[in-house]
């Protein structure tokens, strides 16, 4: 584990988010001897009868030959690992009191997985949501697919409202198969909901990884000067002295991630806390040596994708 | 330290904008964007603490500046102890008008009730003087009085002034006023100065004679105005006499209406006459009229104007014809009276009776035993012993009229005259005939052909007259005129009190055509006149004027009212009433019409601004007296506060506070974008 880490404020003053991207990983795998993940050839996996609409690249012609008959050659999944990375888009995540906001850090983060996980020849999509889902790449790993990913980072958030639940629900669809999903959120939405969403996604196989990003400013809710609150996502404003409702905000805030704490247990998803002012080679870090931990537990067999 | 207008100090309570607006300039200011507020309170408390003041330096600095502002619109001004201790008394005139226009309604009640309001409210230390005037000032309580018993000063006013009433004569308030001034005496000078004027105020009100003084800067007037009911009111007064006609007497009279008035209709009417002799017409507001009198059947001296609500302009008195007798005696023989050729048979036709004359005339060889006022010597000569006789009558004021006939005639001159170098004989006695020349117009026995119509004597011709030559007469014998030869056809003297007319040539067509002529009648009018045996009946009086009695007479004089007053030699009678005097004196009685001043009908309100055009220092109007700052205290407060001028400072102090004001709100402004 390397002893000192980039300064996020630092890391997110560089403008180009695939640079700042292949800072971190660079800065990662240094520290690394080996890959977490073993990756597997193409493999063949069954025939199929050719139906109308197929594509016809995938004819066997050599069986089309021998038999004349039509079979589709079907191939077993081209990586090993498909992860399908999920940013929260709202407006709320546009807030920032370091210099940049939960959202540059969050791409930032998502950049630096994408682009360290392809580095390993795993497959990365991306999907951004925020009152539903906004865009969503299929997880690839191709030349280029990567830079698709960055540039679909680098396009600023739009919508207002998060709608956590509804987001993953569409996402449950969207992802037929089975892969790892990042979910990179400030969660700031009631959790109940999402609660049930996590448990369907689980229960399709995936393997759920949160990132629950916070603001320092949201955490400690140090403000000092009265003023009127906006909410980012409603605009509804509240006049607030801050240090008459501190006490209760902290209370609340802390409920809602034991809440969160608790749900993400009971549902096996992987929980990372973290504050935008943290290092993101620690997150990377983290969330690396959390995965190992994981893989040593379950048993052998166990792959993280199936 | 007192103020000018205290009123402004309220503006001080302007202080409250800038408070409150520090008070709550800073809550709303500030707005955070938060990613959400899900974990604050529904209910979050008002944050009352932050409603402590801000900036309260500044705060400080623009109420100061307010206050400021206040403080220079009050005028703030130092008085000094002196000031105030000086203007504890007072020198208070009271006057009231009692001119005849506060007949009306009740207007004099009101002047009195507030005269006793005024010299009730008065202190004891107060000096207080009460004074009516009309034409002139009468006083009815002075200052010395009011210093000796200033105890009963209020039972000894009221009971002076119930005696008082309004009279019939005009409104000179500039003579009041000049006559009221000197009563300031010395023991008054360290006492404030004022008089309270309470009037009508109307438009007829003179002024003029203010002009003439400087009014004392120290002495202020207050105007105490009385409204009657209405203004609307006709007035009335003579406009022209005619006096050719004799009892018909043509009459016209001025009608006025005032201004805005509603009044309309008239009635004009002689006293007691009948209705279809009165005249009823309509004169619109504003309005003046000047219109013949209706006939005067009944021979009334009073003409009434009805139709508006106050009478005391509405009379006018005219005085009856009263034509003078005068006798006038033909000393010669009276049976020539019808004689066509005679010279009295010329004369008693002329002498008709006038408007104001009533000739009687007598013939006879000798003087009669009661003496005549003139004597006329035509065609004889009188016996030489005669000639003493007529000599006492001319010298005892006599009027003697000679016309030479004969050289006989030159010792009855002598001897009037005293001058023996007359000769009379008879004039050139050629055919030619002679005309006048070089008439003395101007004399004022032939006052008459003053008139140039009547100055034309080229149609006269005298066929015969007699040369009167006069030697060694020095100024004694005047020469009236002269016939075209250079003789002289007109002569007079002056003989003792009485007059001698000598004339050179008859005016019966024997000896002229001066009988037949346009000059006669009023050649002998002219001499009756000259010879004071004429009054002037247009004498229509005022009330206030002096009636105009022979001071050399006694007269005993009976007035509207039926009191009659005996005058002695030498007195004169001023009239107070309107109405018809009777003057009898030993030799005739005269009636005299005394109307009411016209300007008095003018009732309309005279603006009180009128009387500070004249230079008089005004103070308001309408002060109740009691309570509350007057206007003249305030008008020495003026003076003081812009000798001071501590407004100037204020604003120096303001202009201060403000540049202070810019300079920290600029530096406050630059620092908190410094630290934004």
């Amino acid at each position: 584990m390397p002893t000192t880490f980039l300064d996020p404020a630092a890391l997110m003053r560089i403008k180009s988010l695939e640079l700042r991207a292949k800072v971190v990983v660079e800065g990662l795998w240094k520290g690394m001897h080996r890959s977490p993940y073993h990756g597997f050839s193409v493999e063949f996996s069954e025939y199929r009868a050719y139906v109308q609409g197929d594509d016809p690249r995938y004819i066997d012609w050599k069986v089309l030959a021998r038999s004349d008959r039509t079979y589709i050659k079907k191939f077993e999944d081209e990586t090993n690992l498909r992860c399908q990375l999920v940013i929260d888009h709202s407006k709320s995540m546009n807030f920032g009191s370091l210099g940049y906001t939960k959202a540059d850090y969050a791409a930032t983060l998502a950049a630096t997985l994408a682009s360290f996980l392809m580095k390993q020849g795993d497959a990365a999509g991306l999907t951004t949501f925020a009152d539903g889902i906004e865009e969503h790449l299929p997880p690839r790993n191709r030349p280029g697919h990567l830079r698709r990913i960055i540039s679909e980072l680098e396009r600023p958030a739009k919508a207002a409202g998060t709608s956590l639940a509804l987001s993953v629900g569409q996402l449950a669809e969207l992802l037929r198969k089975r892969g790892m999903i990042c979910l990179i959120t400030d969660l700031l939405a009631p959790v109940e909901h999402l609660e049930k969403q996590l448990a369907l996604l689980s229960a399709m196989g995936h393997d759920l990884v949160l990132f629950h990003l916070m603001d320092r400013a949201e955490i400690d809710f140090n403000f000092e000067k009265s003023a009127h609150f906006r909410d980012a996502e409603t605009g509804v404003e509240r006049f607030v002295d801050p240090q008459l409702v501190r006490e209760n905000y902290l209370k609340r805030l802390q409920a809602h991630r034991d809440t969160i704490q608790a749900a993400t247990d009971r549902h096996n998803v992987e929980y990372h806390f973290c504050p935008t002012d943290q290092p993101l080679e620690e997150v990377l870090f983290d969330f690396l040596s959390a995965r190992q931990r994981k893989k040593a537990s379950k048993s052998a067999a166990a792959r993280v994708a199936g | 330290m007192s103020w000018l207008f205290p009123i402004y100090l309220a503006g001080a309570a302007a202080i409250i904008a800038p408070i409150l607006l520090h008070l709550r300039r800073r809550p709303p200011q500030d707005r955070v964007e938060f990613s959400t507020l899900m974990f604050l309170d529904a209910s979050t408390p008002v944050p009352v603490s932050k409603r402590r003041l801000e900036n309260w330096l500044l705060l400080l600095l623009r109420c100061l500046a307010l206050i400021l502002l206040a403080l220079m619109f009050a005028r703030p001004f130092l008085q000094s102890e002196s000031a105030t201790a000086s203007s504890a008394d007072q020198a208070t005139m009271i006057l009231l008008d009692r001119s005849a226009s506060m007949r009306r309604d009740d207007l004099w009640k009101r002047a009195l009730a507030e005269a006793e309001r005024l010299f009730k409210a008065a202190k004891i230390t107060d000096r207080i003087a009460v004074a009516v005037y009309d034409r002139e000032l009468t006083p009815v309580w002075t200052f010395e009085e009011d210093r000796n018993t200033p105890a009963n000063r209020v039972a000894a006013l009221q009971s002076r002034l119930a005696a008082l009433a309004p009279t019939w004569n005009g409104t000179q308030l500039d003579r009041a006023l000049i006559a009221a001034v000197p009563s300031f005496d010395a023991r008054t000078a360290k006492l404030k100065k004022r008089i309270h004027l309470i009037t009508d105020l109307q438009e007829g009100t003179h002024l003029d004679a203010l002009r003439t003084i400087a009014w004392p800067a120290e002495l202020t007037l207050n105007v105490h105005r009385l409204e009657p009911a209405t203004n609307d009111n006709y007035s009335m007064a003579l406009a022209a006499r005619d006096e050719e006609g004799s009892a018909d007497a043509l009459i016209r009279v001025r009608l006025s209406n005032t201004r805005d008035s509603a009044l309309r209709d008239f009635t004009l009417a002689w006293d007691k006459a009948p209705q279809t002799d009165s005249i009823t017409a309509q004169l619109p507001p504003g309005a003046a009229r000047i219109l013949n009198a209706p006939p005067n059947s009944t021979n009334a001296t009073t003409l009434n104007l009805t139709g508006d609500k106050y009478d005391f302009d509405n009379r006018l008195f005219i005085a009856p014809p009263q034509p003078r007798a005068v006798r006038i005696h033909f000393l010669g023989d009276e049976a020539t009276r019808d004689e066509a050729a005679a010279p009295l048979y010329y004369l008693a036709r002329a002498l008709q009776p006038t408007a104001t004359l009533a000739p009687v005339l007598t013939a006879g060889k000798a003087l009669p035993a009661q003496k005549p006022d003139m004597v006329v010597i035509s065609g004889t000569t009188p016996a030489v012993g005669a000639h003493a006789s007529l000599r006492d009558f001319v010298s005892a004021g006599g009027f003697l009229v000679e016309v030479a006939t004969s050289s006989a005639d030159a010792a009855l001159l002598q001897t009037l005259t005293g001058i023996p170098g007359i000769t009379v004989k008879d004039g050139d006695g050629n055919d030619d005939y002679r005309m006048l020349a070089d008439v003395k117009i101007e004399h004022p026995l032939l006052k008459p052909f003053g008139d140039p119509k009547l100055r034309d004597f080229t149609k006269l011709r005298f066929w015969k007259h007699r040369q009167i030559e006069v030697k060694e007469a020095g100024s004694k014998i005047e020469t009236l005129a002269c016939f075209d030869n250079g003789q002289s056809a007109i002569l007079s003297a002056r003989i003792g009190k009485g007059t001698l007319i000598v004339l050179a040539s008859g005016w019966h067509p024997g000896d002229s055509q001066l009988a037949l002529s346009t000059k006669f009648v009023p050649l002998l009018y002219g001499w009756l006149a000259a010879a004071g045996f004429s009054h002037d009946p247009a004498a229509t009086l005022l009330v206030g004027e002096t009636l105009p009695l022979d001071a050399a007479a006694e007269h005993t004089i009976s007035g509207p009212d039926g009191k009659s007053q005996n005058l002695k030699v030498g007195e004169t009678f001023t009239t107070t009433e309107i109405g018809l005097y009777k003057v009898q004196s030993a030799s005739h009685t005269q009636v005299f019409a005394v109307n009411l001043p016209p300007d008095e009908g003018r009732v309309l309100p005279l603006a009180a601004q009128k009387l500070a055009e004249y230079g008089i220092k005004l103070s308001g109007g309408a002060d109740s007296g009691a309570g509350g700052e007057t206007t003249d205290e305030r008008l020495t407060a003026t003076d003081t506060e812009q000798r001071q001028q501590s407004w100037w400072y204020i604003l120096l102090m303001l202009l201060a506070v403000l540049l202070l004001e810019t300079w920290i709100a600029g530096r406050t402004r630059q620092n908190t974008l410094a630290s934004a």
